[in-house]
């Protein structure tokens, strides 16, 4: 691979010995080692975009790689001792760390100062909260650039480290895996085709780089320069490689099963949810296996939905729950909600049973708006604002708890008698609405609500709005198009894409009510789940069980209306179920559902049935399903002849070769003398088809006595004399009735062949090669046993091993020892 | 690795080659030869006497002869008493033809060898007379116990075929072939033959003891008298001389010649030895090859022939790494080596 011919520096008279390259001049070698590797870590780095919103990170990153790989060449352009250019990188890199970040507060610009060195900690702490509770693609502000660029810059350095200073080229592609690992890991379509091939490209410019620049000559091989025929052929294979992985993945179609399917991320905490059920919340929904099973019995007459935690506070990148640890009281066997109903308004009290034999968060799901909650171990804590319980020392694993709630029976009428604006008691956090709103939303919502009288009609304009045929539900659009998770940005994405899940939906809806002058806030939890068809008795009393995993993951808006308190709308097609209060008014002849026995709102709702038209809620059943299938079917038949055809591709290619041969052997085909030769050539391929190995330093002779010795062809015992025929004339073997037919036709396959080889010329033409190679092949087969039997005529190991046959004539280096 | 040298070395080789009568392979064989039906008969009949005498080795004997009709001389070393001159002896009864035998002393002169000018009174003149260098087959006994002159006026012989005493010089007969024999140079007494001496003999073999069922028959059968007494020859020098015209005919491929070339290149570069071989040694490894093809049957020569006679042909020729030979390397297990990783090329598309 070493480019031929280029080397600076002019001969090298024997300079291959170890001792004798370090008075030589090291010329651009470093220099060019350097930018191979910057291609690399830099190709490889293509992949963060998507991790990092933007692009904004490649300038610092790629001046940080830049600077330390540079340091590093000049120091062994220097010939400083190698133990030292590592610990020279990383002191670069820290310089050039400080003066991107710290200039203001270190010495000169670049040497860290005691405040550098205080102003370091908090932005790491920023940073770290950002990562944990953050879904990608994260906005890049400067603790995380700061990260970045260290990250690569110490990956630059292991790279270097491996590839020059321990002379392991190869290995030094760990360098490239620790950099493509974040994005495989958060990244839904993983690394992409860009970083891929970035990184494919760069490692192999490093591989042959490093066989041409070894730093103590431990990997060059003696004098011997590649023809540059072996260089175009390897960059022809490199690319091939490399081409074949980006197009494949995206021609076969993707795994939509299984335990890994595409689309799904791999989280750190498994089926758990974290502080931010959020982040983990689209994920649950595309994970097939559902996972986290919670069953509840309940005596409710309608779907019960199941909240663990709200969202209120809409300001910042990404949104998280507020734990609200300064308001929340313990023991939540009696919470004084009260929901400010107004007291005339009757209440409705369920007794729910929830059992979470494998969910664990600490946010504990409890149907609205809970009053007590029995039967729980370990200590919990309640928020009289939102109503929801959370841990202190434990979580939901395990727990089987009884929670008593209390709903208003609210009606479409009731709702419309409201037009009190919120208490000022009210917190104002849930009115809200950040600086940085992006304006599409105010817009959006001003547009719809503009004419509607009262807080409620505002409320079913924005539900009926999103409930439109305008917006489809799908898990997928949102992480083909980057908007997946939750924040300002992503809300105005999905109002201008118009295709998202619950979270679009439901953030959507809350922050339009804002607009709207409506207190909103986003409950977190489950939809309505289904029965299990067993029956749990609770106090006497046989109740219903439900069962709700990952599938059921759901979020919500909940709207403050003044006199009733928190009320719950759906505006994601397909999935819960709406309340009666907040059917569409419009739906003639359908009227007011009964919710009581249908806990399948997809077939039950005329208004979702057009948004959804048939599909149960489920994965991968988005807008646009039917040209998706199409086309991977249709993908898939095609990857299928492909793969039939790269099947039987080497067979059939082994089969041409060798009727080629066998013509060109037939007595009269014009070969001559040197069908011989062919015929031999027949005769090794097709040892080495079923398992010979092939020695270069093998004559015919030699090749033909192992090969009758070696269990491809051992040879009856009466002819155990195969290694003896490496002595005794050629030409007085002659096809014998011999019972070893095998060894016959290899005696006769080999006279046929020294005299070709290395006989005067002839243009006679030995008779019987072609009898004589079928006996081989026949011998060979039946010894073989049925694996073997397959590879040979599947895959035949010759058509790999061929360039060992064309091996140089002159003398490779012996092998060298180390001193 | 210079390109240039490995041409001239090959069309060196093929030079030299072609000067001995090969060059025109294929062609029908010279007058003199004789069918190659014949020369089996007749190198059939040779070894079969020597193995009446020698027992329990064929191989040396066949080596002996391949070095007769490839015209070069031999080399026998070893520990006394194991046979080697009695193989020289045998060799050389075997063809009916003249044979001189030289014991080599210390206080030997050159003159012994060559031969002295003396002067005729009766005919008033300096008259030649010949030494015991004059002979087809010349057994030279015990040669490194002779000071370094006198060895190197036998050399000179071996050479040139030609003796030169008072600037007249004189041929020596065909065929030509000197069988010495020396004791390993630890022995006492003994002055070892430099390197370029050493160079001159074709192939050196080493007896080596009998095994157990030879020694056991030759205690039996020698004991009265010696087994030498009843050979007879079963050639004279004229049919050695068409043996020789044949195996000069022996075809000899490209193919083979650049692997030759390419062995004594691996040997000059390899780590383990301070000196490869010379192409005199490449030389003669390709004519010993050729007159080992010829006494196989084949009319022409296999890569076979010349690993084969890698051994006896280089093996006292090169000089190993005085490293190597510490951890236990020896000629011989070098040129395995070499052999072993040199790749013999076996190219189809060629012809």
């Amino acid at each position: 691979m070493s480019p031929a011919g280029s080397r600076p520096g002019g001969s090298r008279p024997g300079g291959s010995r170890p001792g004798g390259f370090r008075s030589a001049g090291l010329g651009a070698a470093p220099w060019a080692l350097a930018a191979a590797m910057f291609t690399a870590i830099m190709g490889a780095a293509l992949s963060i975009n998507g991790v990092l919103l933007g692009w904004g990170w490649l300038a610092n990153a790629g001046a940080t790689v830049a600077v330390v790989l540079a340091s590093m060449a000049a120091g062994r352009s220097l010939r400083l001792p190698a133990v030292l250019v590592p610990v020279l990188g990383l002191v670069v890199l820290g310089l050039s760390l400080v003066f991107q970040f710290f200039a203001d507060t270190a010495y000169l610009g670049i040497i860290p100062s005691g405040r550098t060195l205080a102003s370091l900690k908090p932005l790491l702490r920023e940073t770290s909260d950002l990562i944990v509770g953050g879904a990608v693609p994260l906005p890049v502000d400067p603790g995380l650039l700061l990260l970045c660029c260290a990250g690569l810059g110490l990956l630059a350095i292991l790279m270097d480290l491996l590839a020059v200073s321990l002379a392991l080229p190869a290995i030094s592609g760990v360098a490239l895996l620790g950099v493509l690992f974040i994005p495989a890991l958060f990244k839904p379509d993983s690394v992409g085709p860009a970083g891929f091939a970035g990184a494919a490209a760069g490692y192999l410019l490093v591989l042959g780089c490093c066989q041409w620049y070894a730093p103590h000559g431990v990997l060059r091989a003696a004098g011997s320069a590649a023809p540059a025929s072996q260089l175009r052929r390897a960059v022809g294979l490199g690319a091939a490689a490399v081409a074949a992985l980006l197009i494949v993945p995206a021609v076969i179609p993707g795994f939509s099963s299984g335990l890994f399917p595409q689309g799904a991320k791999l989280s750190a905490w498994g089926t758990v949810s974290g502080l931010n059920p959020l982040i983990t919340l689209g994920n649950d929904l595309r994970n097939p296996t559902g996972g986290g099973q919670l069953f509840y019995a309940t005596d409710s007459f309608s779907p019960l939905y199941l909240r663990s935690s709200t969202l209120e506070d809409f300001s910042g990148s990404t949104w998280a729950p507020d734990p609200r640890d300064d308001t929340r009281r313990l023991g939540p066997v009696r919470m004084t909600n009260r929901f400010d109903s107004a007291p005339g308004v009757p209440t409705l009290t369920t007794t729910t049973q929830i059992d979470s034999p494998d969910f664990s968060s600490p946010w504990l799901p409890l149907p609205y708006a809970p009053e007590s909650v029995l039967g729980l171990s370990g200590r919990w804590t309640w928020d009289p604002a939102t109503m929801t319980v959370k841990a202190l020392d434990t979580t939901t694993l395990g727990q089987n708890y009884t929670a008593i709630s209390t709903m208003p029976q609210i009606s479409r009428e009731l709702l419309s008698t409201i037009a009190t604006p919120p208490r000022p008691t009210l917190d104002p956090i849930f009115l809200a609405t950040p600086a940085d709103t992006p304006p599409v939303i105010e817009e959006t919502a001003l547009a719809i609500t503009g004419t509607a009288p009262t807080p409620y009609d505002k409320a079913m304009a924005l539900q009926d709005y999103l409930r439109s045929p305008a917006f489809t539900y799908s898990e997928l659009t949102p992480l083909r198009e980057g908007y997946d998770g939750s924040g300002l940005d992503v809300v105005a994405k999905f109002l201008e894409v118009k295709s998202g899940y619950c979270v679009h939906f439901s953030a959507a809806m809350a922050l339009m009510a804002r607009e709207a002058g409506i207190p909103s806030r986003i409950a977190v939890g489950y939809a309505p789940g289904t029965p299990t068809g067993k029956q749990v008795m609770v106090d006497g009393v046989a109740l219903n069980q439900y069962v709700v995993d990952g599938h059921n993951a759901h979020a919500w808006p909940e709207l403050y209306f003044e006199g009733l308190g928190w009320v719950p709308f759906e505006p994601t097609p397909s999935r819960g179920s709406v309340p009666p209060y907040a059917q569409p008014i419009a739906a003639p002849g359908t009227g007011p559902l009964n919710p009581d026995d249908s806990l399948n709102p997809g077939a039950a709702l005329p208004s979702t049935a057009t948004a959804s038209p048939s599909a149960p809620a489920g994965p991968g059943t988005g807008a646009g399903g039917g040209t998706v299938d199409l086309w991977s079917s249709a993908g898939a038949v095609l990857g299928g002849l492909a793969g039939l055809a790269l099947l039987a591709s080497p067979w059939m290619w082994r089969r041409t070769i060798r009727r080629r041969r066998l013509a060109a052997i037939r007595p009269g085909a014009g070969a001559g003398g040197s069908a011989g030769a062919l015929a031999w050539r027949e005769l090794v391929d097709t040892a080495v088809d079923y398992g010979f190995r092939i020695d270069p330093s093998d004559t015919p002779r030699t090749m033909a006595a192992r090969l009758l010795a070696s269990p491809v062809l051992a040879a009856a015992s009466g002819s155990a004399g195969g290694g003896s025929s490496s002595h005794g004339g050629a030409g007085s073997r002659a096809p014998a009735e011999s019972p070893a037919t095998a060894a016959t036709a290899v005696a006769t396959l080999l006279a046929a062949c020294e005299s070709a080889q290395y006989g005067p010329p002839s243009e006679d033409a030995p008779a019987g090669l072609e009898p004589a190679l079928a006996a081989v092949r026949a011998g060979c087969a039946r010894r073989a046993s049925l694996p073997v039997r397959l590879r040979a005529a599947l895959l035949p190991p010759s058509l790999f091993s061929r360039t060992r046959l064309r091996l140089p004539r002159l003398p490779r280096p012996t092998a060298r020892q180390r001193p | 690795m210079e390109p240039h040298d490995s041409t001239v070395l090959k069309a060196g080789l093929q030079a030299a080659v072609g000067s001995t009568g090969v060059g025109s392979a294929g062609a029908p064989a010279t007058a003199s030869s004789m069918t190659r039906e014949r020369l089996g008969q007749l190198s059939g009949r040779i070894l079969d006497s020597i193995n009446t005498v020698i027992d329990g080795k064929a191989d040396a004997a066949r080596l002996a002869l391949t070095v007769l009709l490839a015209q070069g001389h031999l080399l026998v070393e070893d520990v006394p008493g194991v046979g080697k001159t009695m193989l020289a002896k045998t060799l050389a009864r075997t063809i009916e033809c003249s044979v001189s035998r030289i014991q080599f002393t210390p206080d030997l002169l050159p003159s012994d060898v060559t031969g002295v000018s003396m002067y005729n009174q009766a005919t008033g003149s300096f008259q030649f007379r010949p030494g015991a260098v004059f002979a087809n087959i010349v057994i030279g006994d015990e040669i490194n116990r002779a000071s370094a002159k006198t060895q190197s006026a036998l050399l000179e012989c071996m050479e040139e075929h030609q003796v030169t005493v008072d600037g007249s010089t004189h041929h020596l007969g065909e065929p030509f072939m000197v069988v010495a024999t020396q004791n390993p140079i630890e022995m006492e007494g003994t002055y070892p033959l430099p390197e370029a001496q050493r160079d001159r003999f074709m192939a050196r073999i080493s007896m080596g003891y009998p095994d157990a069922a030879a020694e056991l028959a030759m205690l039996s059968t020698h004991q009265s008298t010696s087994p030498l007494e009843a050979v007879v020859p079963v050639a004279t020098a004229a049919e050695v001389a068409a043996m020789i015209a044949t195996v000069q005919s022996t075809y000899v491929s490209s193919a083979v010649k650049e692997y030759t070339v390419a062995l004594g290149r691996a040997t000059r570069e390899s780590r383990h030895l301070r000196l490869g071989a010379s192409p005199r040694a490449l030389l003669s490894l390709l004519r010993a090859a050729k007159a080992h093809a010829t006494l196989q049957g084949r009319d022409f020569v296999l890569p076979d022939d010349v690993r084969t006679l890698v051994g006896p042909v280089l093996g006292h020729r090169i000089i190993v790494d005085r490293r190597a030979a510490a951890a236990g390397a020896t000629a011989a297990s070098v040129l395995a080596e070499v052999v072993a990783s040199l790749p013999v090329a076996p190219d189809a598309g060629r012809r």
